[in-house]
């Protein structure tokens, strides 16, 4: 058997004249957790619907297991859909939602009454399997969702922002559960996201979409820790890394001098192997976590908001050029609100991006 | 004011305004009402009253009668034409409710498949009829089926082998009554339904096309169970509607052929309006009342009923 789970190949979408998908790329193997990422509009939903059937292809060719469902019916791709606003069907119970697919496959009571049990036991739904989804918290007509999803044991689960609904604590549990029906159903799973927690925390692959295209894929720390452009290195991680102006001062055995744009004390080796010519303006990204105060030279920050969450604080100000700039502190409580700070980069940490924002290494 | 102790002033303030906002907001609710509840009090309840008060009497159309007790509702319980009225009422109703109903349905179902504009034009097309007035109604039917010009007539005659006068031919005149009612008030029961189909979420349908649902398994499993609420009202509003037929038979057949389309409001009219017996008129009316309520009841529960299941 294939061990790609979904495979797409140029997969294209328009609404009229409109472009939203411009050309994608993807493969997740077959027991993988794959997690879109990316800015509001950007086309997640429509690529996840796509998957499942409920838009219409207009190029390119999808792949679940070894067929080509390009253009098959929802009902027949083997994908069951957990939408975010559930869709659940107010007129029928939580047993009777769960079995539906069943019960219009015709089969045996015997069948259904088991199946539904088991997944109401995964899910922890036993005790409401006769109430109606409008006497359910947000949290259960959640694990109903997903319910109706797993009694169809299909190859591929396709979620689309489905824990958005609810309160962050009841998020946190939602999100271990799903993790941990990951690992017990091991199907395919893809997931779409705006939350950088769950998706790092869920993911065996992010894709991270900007613009119609796949920016960027990849496992969750590979892109924390080698982006291949500017925006996928803004968009992982929070708080989002800082970017300064820069340009190359002097080109060295081992890399490059940079010298940041406004600050004339400000300068750092940083390592490349295939550096730009001297002269060349360039971007340097510094996550607010590599960033540490020092006595001596470094950035200027004027501190105006200070984010203080107990074990850690992001500190939030501006440098003298007036980028914004944050950095993070752990364990001191120092009160920066409104002070000067001098801060330093790790010069191994720092991520050198071109003026078109794609990576420099 | 007097002076009052510092200690307990917070809380008389608070009680004190506590009573006057109540106050201004009781006068406020009242002045608000009073319009309405006059209107209603003067046309409607006094009115009500009268009919009710009338129907133990003698009285002619104008001026006062004398009590006769319950004597014009025992007339009327061996009145045979109340009979054969309230039978062509019910057949009326047979011939128009579920009719209207289904037919509404289907336009709804397929006037939503439409997009944006085309949708609103459609919509239009088909709510024209009812902003017409039943004598322009009737006017147009009657031309239409007109036993010598109208040019349904060639219809007719393609299906019986012969032109047919409508509203004279005792066999006809209630169907085609029907036909007129249903093509009038079609448009409004075809809104509200068109109104419920959009209150059901675009998901819902989505997962059920997940789930392995046909087109048609969409419909009795989705569509009709989260309509059900709104085909009821739909179908009660009708039967009382149509119980209470009285213009298009008195402008299009006036009751004949052998008063086959006599209906209960007709005769009203004329023992009130014709025969100036308004104590009987006010009896009949007071008999209708009570049949629409007692039937529309029962078939609002009937409907709950089936809707649970
Ligand atoms: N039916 C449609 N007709 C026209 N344009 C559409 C349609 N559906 C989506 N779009 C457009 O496609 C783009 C992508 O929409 P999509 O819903 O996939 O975004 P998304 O990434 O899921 O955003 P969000 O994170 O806010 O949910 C948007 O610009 C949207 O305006
Ligand atoms: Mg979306």
């Amino acid at each position: 058997m294939n061990s790609t789970g979904v495979q797409l190949r140029s997969v294209e979408k328009n609404f009229g004249a409109v472009k939203v998908i411009k050309g994608v790329d993807m493969d997740v193997q077959r027991g993988k957790f794959a997690v879109f990422v990316g800015p509001s509009g950007c086309g997640k939903s429509t690529l996840l619907r796509m998957i499942a059937g409920l838009e219409e292809t207009s190029g390119g060719s999808i792949h679940i297991g070894d067929r080509d469902v390009t253009d098959a019916d929802p009902a027949d791709r083997g994908v069951a859909m957990v939408f975010q606003s559930y869709a659940l069907y107010p007129h029928l119970t939580v047993f009777e939602n769960m079995a539906f697919s069943l019960r219009l496959a015709k089969r045996p009571k015997a069948e259904v009454k088991q199946k539904v049990q088991e997944a109401a036991a995964i899910l922890q739904l036993t005790d409401h399997l006769d109430k109606k989804p409008s006497h359910l918290s947000g949290g259960q007509r959640q694990r109903v969702a997903i319910g109706r999803a797993i009694v169809r044991a299909p190859e591929v689960f396709l979620f689309d922002e489905p824990l958005s609904n609810l309160d962050a604590e009841l998020r946190v549990q939602m999100r271990l559960e799903l993790a941990r029906l990951h690992q017990k159903l091991g199907a395919t799973m893809i997931y779409v996201t705006h939350d950088q927690v769950e998706a790092m925390t869920l993911a065996d692959t992010i894709f991270v979409l900007q613009g119609g295209h796949v920016q960027q894929s990849g496992a969750p720390l590979d892109l924390y820790d080698d982006p291949s452009n500017r925006f996928v290195a803004g968009f992982i991680g929070s708080p989002s890394m800082n970017f300064v102006e820069a340009t190359v001062e002097a080109v060295t055995p081992t890399g490059i001098t940079a010298q940041l744009t406004g600050q004339p004390d400000a300068r750092f080796d940083i390592a490349l192997t295939t550096p730009p010519a001297t002269g060349t303006p360039i971007t340097l990204g510094m996550r607010p976590e590599h960033l540490t105060i020092t006595e001596g030279t470094g950035l200027r920050v004027t501190v105006d908001v200070a984010e203080e969450l107990g074990g850690v604080s992001y500190q939030h100000g501006t440098l003298a050029s007036g980028e914004p700039m944050i950095f993070q502190q752990t364990g001191a409580r120092h009160g920066m609100h409104g002070t000067v700070q001098t801060v330093l980069p790790d010069a191994q940490r720092i991520f050198v991006f071109d003026a078109e924002g794609d990576r420099i290494r | 004011m007097p002076p009052v102790h510092p200690l307990d002033r917070p809380e008389r303030e608070a009680e004190m305004s506590h009573s006057n906002r109540r106050n201004r907001e009781l006068r406020a609710a009242a002045l608000l009402v009073a319009p309405f509840v006059f209107v209603f009090a003067v046309f409607f309840l006094y009115p009500t009253y009268k009919v009710v008060a009338l129907s133990f009497t003698d009285a002619p159309l104008i001026g006062e009668g004398t009590w006769v007790g319950l004597e014009n509702y025992a007339k009327l319980l061996g009145d045979r034409l109340f009979y054969t009225s309230l039978w062509n009422n019910f057949y009326f109703v047979l011939l128009t409710v579920i009719p209207t109903t289904v037919i509404a349905l289907m336009i709804a179902l397929s006037v939503s498949k439409l997009k944006g504009r085309m949708q609103a034009l459609v919509l239009t097309l088909f709510f024209l009829p009812y902003v017409l007035p039943v004598s322009v109604v009737t006017m147009i039917w009657a031309w239409m089926l007109d036993f010598q010009f109208g040019i349904l007539q060639p219809l007719i005659a393609a299906v019986t082998g012969k032109a047919v006068p409508v509203f004279k031919n005792p066999h006809w005149v209630m169907p085609m009554i029907a036909v007129v009612t249903v093509w009038w008030t079609n448009g409004f029961n075809v809104l509200l339904l068109i109104a419920g189909l959009r209150n059901i979420p675009e998901d819902l349908y989505e997962a059920a096309a997940l789930d392995g649902a046909t087109p048609w398994q969409r419909f009795w499993r989705v569509t009709w169970p989260l309509l059900w609420p709104i085909i009821s009202l739909v179908l009660t509003l009708q039967l009382i509607l149509q119980l209470k037929l009285f213009d298009q038979v008195y402008l299009l057949s006036n009751g004949g052929p052998f008063n086959q389309s006599y209906v209960v409001l007709m005769q009203m009219y004329r023992e009130a309006f014709q025969l100036n017996h308004g104590g009987y008129a006010s009896a009949i009316a007071m008999v209708l009342f009570l049949v629409i309520v007692i039937v529309s009841v029962l078939q609002f529960q009937l409907l709950r009923i089936g809707g649970r299941k």
